[in-house]
């Protein structure tokens, strides 16, 4: 295990002690009591996280601006602010569609007025916020104000019409009848409202992806404060890797005031090892992906983003 | 032309670094001022505090009509340039010209001396000089070193240029390779060229398959021209002013991993500098 | 006999300018010429055919000072134009960014007058990036109250330098509850630094006034008592904000309104036969160059009433609270009584301020082509622009913008002082050159007015 799963000063399986927050998180429900943490604390005084459509509704003001018509479609995150913990209940869970997150960074600075912004994202977003960080070309008076960055692991992304797709024709229900989707053991899970569970190969949604994760070299978030995927970790926990100075303080704090339970990921199944097998075959995959772009025409290369 | 590595800007900053003054550690720097708003300026001093530490411990204000009283152009080792060039004025001409020839580096500061900004839009007919109509990003008159996009850019990606330019030429070994990386996407990005524009992302990130909505380019968007449908930007290009801070600020654009993994350490050694 | 002397470029002020003096065998002033030399971006010629909502955001670009000034003008004469009324709390954020645009722009203007001051009690120039003391508490002061005014800008307006978040119909978002308490928070701390900038201001103002003389390129320079005393009037819409063609009653009127071509009333071509080498920094323009102000100015000469005015915190003093200083250093006084106003009218503002309020009006109508304009009260004087706008297009676009008004009553305020302290006088001005070079009103009748006035 090494460079794939980046620089981090420990690592645990964990899962959130406050019941309320696992009844509709993702997994051990890390980022959201992070969050929650953070916002009493006064760590942060809001986070930027996808919500859903009756959020949207309820607040539209505190979404990101955009002209599709939101207000209609299941499971399409939509990044918004959050101030308070009532709100963030409203954020848990896994979409697994994309969300701009980091559209509102610096609004979250402006009309927001917030001195310290939380942010969710995946690996790709928190190289967005570094890179934002030390070359902030249009984002003025952001970088030091970012005061919890957490990352979650990911594989791939899907466009929204995939997941619809994915839902509708492979799995044979209705968008309005998910409870959960969830990617894990080589599969993509659907469950329903009624009960109702079901898996897809992951060989099905393999054409559906969003093409720009094919030259994505990162899995676990290595840029994040503190990063966190359901990977290596038992149901209902979640492996968490603190990396930063700001991470591993928050993580810290929040330990100490009892945020969490946790297990050595040592003792844990299937433990870290997984976590590096996929880590690795992300990364060696995406590598060739950036090899074959260099010779793609005749004579002409595709763009490679990595200098 | 082939890419100049920013080895050979290091020596030759050191090279006129002896002829201009010896004996003092600072380095000195100018802005020039070309067709441009002064926004780009505005920046500079809106490090506030950071900017008296700057000229303090580390650089020499040696000429700015704006903040100083020096009336011509003098030899220096960074010139911040802002704003484009109206080609049609002869002064103007002639001022980025000795610029080049005083300053070791030439930095474009801002998206009009990068890449035209609202200045592209210019077509003359106005009193009381209708003959000015042609204005060109200072990169397609001289070789630029460094380019900091945006408008206005940000106090601290200026800031940031200043004090790495600082450790290029007085630095340890270390410093100083800590500056060459630091300092490369903004020379290559000089070097890529004098246009950009929201229609950079889709040509050249959304076109080629880079795109993973991340957000940032609607984030670093001054006009609001850039939202997200079904994740990926749409680009109101009516609005669009042509600064490039979408396409630059985007990690699909360029992204350095040695220099961004260790995003910690070099905020940190700047922001003690400024201390 | 009269002599010719050339400053070019003028420093400290935003912009490219330069100053074309005749002078007596005393030195002093006859004509003075001020003008720009700034190139001619044509904002106003390369806005037709743009839509409404870009303009404003080019305007905007003008000047990166006073770029809340032209954004807002700008935004404003598009809504007089298509005639859109905006919420409420759209116009009280507003009035937040007008006013700390102003606060920024006037600690701004300390830290370039400064240098022309001494140290009161001492013949020492006062260096503002000196790192002693007692200077380098106030330039961390002016520096201080500079981030107040551009963080209030930015949480308003989106941006600190130029605003993104004024829009036709009102503003992109709202500010929320966090926002605005935090926005009060620093105002009131500004208020504080404020009035102590104010009064350390006015002292070495009030110092400069009982000199005799001031040193310049080594030489000591006898201070006229009237120094930058012209006969001029004054022009000012309102105390902070502005006025638009919407207005019940506006305080603008377009009719009265006139401008000439600097052809007519610059001089023509003429030779430099007086330098001075010692004038700090670089001597002035070599004896034997040719200048003609006529062809070189890149601006034209607004009228109102048919004669120059002066515009801007003097201006709007004697407009609206009785203030009478002249010259250059009651000009400068006046910016400094500026201060305390700039927060109060930010704090009152938000208190006004309902963060759950509209900021977006509901209906935006997208213009018959009929004629619009807003004047804004810019840090550095009155800011008017004019728009017409047909179907969401401009149709025609022209600004009218502070400095312009200010360079034919400052070439005025020349006359009678020595030319070494003409540079002294235009930055009394605060002038911001390269938003003046936007004019294309041509009056053909009115020429002869504005011959007349140069005899
Ligand atoms: C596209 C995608 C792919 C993923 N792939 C993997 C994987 O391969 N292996 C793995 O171990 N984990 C993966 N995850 C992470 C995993 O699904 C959980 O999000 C993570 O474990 C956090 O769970 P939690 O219970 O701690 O979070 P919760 O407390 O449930 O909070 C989840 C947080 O994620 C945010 N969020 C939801 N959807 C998105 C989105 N699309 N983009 C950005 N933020 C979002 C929510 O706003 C919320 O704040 C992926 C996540 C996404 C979004
Ligand atoms: S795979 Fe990479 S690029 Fe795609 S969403 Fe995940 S982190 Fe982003
Ligand atoms: S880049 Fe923007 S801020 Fe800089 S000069 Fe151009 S318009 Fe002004
Ligand atoms: S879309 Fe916005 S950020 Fe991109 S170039 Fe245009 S104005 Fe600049
Ligand atoms: S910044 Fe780049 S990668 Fe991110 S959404 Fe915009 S175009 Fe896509």
């Amino acid at each position: 295990m090494g460079a794939e799963l980046g620089i981090y000063k420990s690592c645990v399986s964990a899962r959130s002690t406050d019941k309320e927050i696992l009844k509709a998180s993702q997994d051990g429900g890390i980022v959201t009591q992070l969050f929650g943490f953070a916002l009493d604390e006064g760590i942060i005084e809001g986070a930027i996280v996808a919500v859903s459509k009756d959020f949207y509704k309820k607040y539209p003001e505190k979404c990101m601006a955009c002209y599709a018509d939101d207000t209609k479609e299941p499971f399409r995150p939509i990044p918004a602010i959050i101030t308070t913990k009532a709100e963030l209940m409203e954020s848990r869970g896994t979409k697994y569609n994309i969300s701009p997150n980091v559209s509102l960074i610096k609004e979250a600075t402006r009309s927001f007025g917030l001195d310290k912004v939380g942010i969710v994202g995946t690996p790709c977003q928190m190289q967005a916020i570094r890179k934002g960080q030390l070359y902030p070309i249009g984002l003025r008076d952001v970088g030091d104000k970012i005061a919890l960055a957490v990352g979650i692991f990911c594989m791939e992304n899907f466009p929204y019409q995939s997941i619809l797709q994915l839902v509708e024709d492979h799995a044979a229900m209705s968008m309005d009848s998910v409870r959960k989707m969830e990617i894990g053991k080589g599969k993509f899970w659907v469950y329903g409202k009624r009960g109702q569970v079901v898996q897809l190969p992951l060989k099905v949604t393999h054409k559906y992806e969003q093409p720009g994760c094919h030259v994505c070299l990162d899995y676990v978030a290595n840029l994040g404060d503190i990063s966190t995927g359901s990977v290596g970790s038992p149901d209902g926990w979640s492996t968490v890797f603190v990396r930063s100075k700001i991470g591993d303080s928050v993580w810290g704090k929040a330990m100490a005031a009892g945020c969490f339970e946790t297990q050595p990921i040592e003792k844990v199944k299937p433990g870290l090892e997984l976590v590096s097998k996929l880590a690795n075959e992300k990364i060696s995959k995406n590598k060739k992906t950036l090899e074959e772009r260099a010779t793609f025409g005749v004579g002409k290369a595709l763009r490679n983003p990595y200098i | 032309m082939a890419p100049q590595k920013p080895a050979d800007v290091a020596a030759k900053v050191e090279t006129t670094k002896k002829e201009v003054k010896p004996v003092v550690d600072k380095i000195t720097v100018g802005h020039v001022h070309m067709s441009g708003c002064t926004g780009c300026l505005v920046s500079l001093a809106d490090n506030y505090g950071g900017l008296l530490t700057i000229l303090d411990k580390y650089a020499d204000l040696v000429y700015g009509l704006t903040l100083a009283d020096v009336r011509h152009i003098q030899k220096m080792d960074v010139a911040l340039v802002e704003g484009s060039v109206c080609i049609n004025d002869k002064l103007s001409v002639q001022e980025i010209k000795e610029t080049r020839e005083k300053a070791a580096v030439v930095v474009a500061v801002g998206g009009c001396a990068c890449y035209g900004n609202i200045t592209r839009f210019g077509r003359g007919g106005q009193q009381n000089q209708p003959a000015h109509e042609s204005y060109l990003p200072i990169g397609d008159l001289i070789k630029v070193d460094v380019y900091i996009p945006g408008c206005a850019p940000t106090p601290q990606q200026i800031r940031n240029v200043c004090v790495m330019a600082y450790l290029l030429l007085k630095g340890t070994k270390e410093q100083k390779d800590l500056a060459t990386a630091y300092l490369k996407p903004l020379m290559m990005a000089a070097q890529r060229g004098t246009t950009a524009c929201f229609c950079d992302l889709m040509t050249e990130v959304i076109n080629q398959g880079l795109c993973m909505g991340c957000g940032s380019c609607a984030a670093a968007c001054p006009v609001r021209a850039i939202t997200h449908e079904y994740g990926k930007p749409q680009g109101q290009r009516d609005l669009c002013i042509k600064c490039g801070a979408c396409y630059n600020q985007c990690p699909r654009s360029w992204f350095s991993f040695d220099v961004v993994s260790s995003y910690e350490a070099i905020n940190e050694a700047i922001m003690a500098a400024l201390q | 006999m009269s002599k010719v002397v050339e400053i070019s470029p003028t420093t400290r002020h935003e912009g490219h300018s330069k100053l074309v003096l005749k002078v007596n065998d005393e030195g002093i002033i006859e004509t003075g010429n001020w003008c720009s030399i700034t190139p001619v971006r044509g904002v106003e010629k390369l806005a037709i055919g743009k839509t409404m909502e870009q303009v404003p955001k080019i305007a905007s670009r003008v000047c990166g000072i006073c770029p809340i000034a032209h954004t807002l003008a700008g935004i404003e004469s598009m809504e007089a134009s298509v005639k859109c009324e905006i919420p409420k709390d759209a116009k009280l954020l507003r009035v937040v960014l007008q006013c700390a645009n102003r606060l920024h722009s006037h600690a701004l203007h300390n830290i370039l007058t400064l240098p022309d001051m001494y140290l009161p009690g001492t013949d020492t120039k006062i260096n503002p990036f000196t790192q002693e003391e007692p200077v380098r508490s106030v330039a961390k002061r002016i520096q201080r109250l500079r981030e107040i005014g551009q963080t209030i800008g930015e949480i308003a307006g989106g941006e600190a330098v130029h605003p993104s978040n004024p829009r036709v119909g009102g503003m992109f978002r709202p500010c929320s509850q966090q926002a605005k308490v935090k926005m009060l928070d620093l105002a009131k701390e500004g208020l504080v630094l404020a009035h102590a900038q104010m009064d350390f201001m006015i002292a070495v103002l009030r110092n400069f006034q009982k000199r005799d003389w001031a040193e310049v390129g080594g030489a000591k320079i006898a201070i006229p008592k009237n120094l930058g005393y012209h006969d001029q009037g004054y022009l000012a819409t309102h105390p902070i904000y502005g006025s638009t063609s919407m207005d019940e009653n506006p305080t603008w009127d377009y009719s009265r309104f006139k401008e000439s071509r600097p052809w007519d009333w610059y001089m023509g071509e003429m030779e430099v036969s007086l330098e001075d080498p010692k004038y700090p920094v670089g001597g002035t323009t070599k004896m034997g160059t040719k200048v003609n102000p006529q062809m070189e100015a890149c601006t034209g000469i607004p009228c109102y009433d048919g004669a120059p005015v002066e515009v801007g915190p003097r201006a709007r003093l004697v407009k609206f609270s009785n203030f009478n200083e002249k010259g250059t250093i009651g000009q400068q006084i006046a910016r400094q009584l500026e201060y305390p106003a700039s927060l109060t009218s930010i704090i009152s503002a938000l208190d006004e301020y309902n963060p759950a309020g509209k900021v977006i009006a509901d209906y935006i109508p997208q213009g018959d082509g009929s004629m619009g304009w807003a004047a804004n009260e810019a840090p550095r004087g009155t800011d008017v622009h004019l728009a017409r706008v047909k179907d969401g297009r401009v149709l025609w676009y022209n600004m009218l913008v502070p400095t312009t008004w200010n360079f034919a009553t400052c070439s005025k305020a020349l006359e009678g002082a020595p030319w070494q302290l003409a540079e002294i006088v235009v930055r009394g001005y605060d002038p911001c050159v390269s938003c003046a070079t936007h004019m294309i009103v041509i009056d053909e009748d009115k020429r002869l007015v504005a011959q007349k006035l140069i005899q």
